[in-house]
């Protein structure tokens, strides 16, 4: 796909979180509608969704998270440092890890070099 | 707001739609904000009435949050929102 429409489709995407967010107090089955469709653009134009509104989105039902009102944010420290987002209308359960990927010490990317090499 | 070709692969939801032409004449003057879109239908909020009106016999014209207004045939708007992304318009004239 050309380049354009990934702009449009970013621009599409950005809309639709912002009327989401105004329309949910009123009418959260339509802001999840919007969600949906903003998701559905993301997938059509195979574009990541921006983390932003990764987070904002639940998965499995396509409500819009707003926190104190519909999730529930906690951090826990078990296996690995996480944090846990619970959508409370679907139950659906989010993980985002919260350590980063360990990058190669010096000595390893020597090693590695070294082996290469000959 | 450029007005180029593209604005058939835009976002209608949250502009304020207003149909100028209609085969039916009640349909004519519907005019309010744009809250849902399907692949035939706009619903427009009129005087606190949501209206479907569809896409394929009408002309809109939409108000774009810049203020720019666009006339556009409902027939090049058919498809799907996320299936619109993807629409080329051929050169009419």
């Amino acid at each position: 796909m050309k380049s354009a429409a990934k702009q449009i489709a970013r621009q599409r995407i950005q809309l639709l979180f912002q009327q989401a967010k105004t329309v949910y107090r009123d009418n959260p089955q339509l802001s999840s509608r919007y969600v949906a469709t903003a998701r559905k653009i993301a997938m059509a134009a195979r574009i990541p969704l921006p983390t932003v509104h990764k987070r904002q989105a639940c998965k499995n039902c396509n409500t819009l998270l707003v926190q104190g009102e519909n999730c529930r944010v906690r951090i826990r420290q078990k296996r690995e440092p996480h944090v846990v987002i619970t959508c409370l209308s679907c139950g659906c359960k989010t993980r985002i890890p919260l350590k980063k990927k360990r990058e190669k010490t010096k000595l390893e990317r020597d090693n590695y070099q070294n082996e290469t090499s000959c | 707001m450029k007005v180029t070709p593209d604005i058939i692969r835009h976002e209608f939801i949250g502009t304020e739609g207003k149909i100028a032409k209609s085969p039916h004449a009640d349909y004519v003057g519907i005019n309010g904000e744009v809250i849902d879109e399907t692949k035939n239908t706009f619903t427009i909020l009129h005087t606190g009435k949501a209206k479907s009106v569809v896409k394929n016999s009408a002309v809109f014209n939409f108000k774009f949050s810049d203020g720019t207004i666009v006339e556009i045939d409902g027939k090049l708007l058919v498809g799907r929102p996320e299936d619109r992304l993807k629409k080329t318009v051929k050169r009419l004239w």
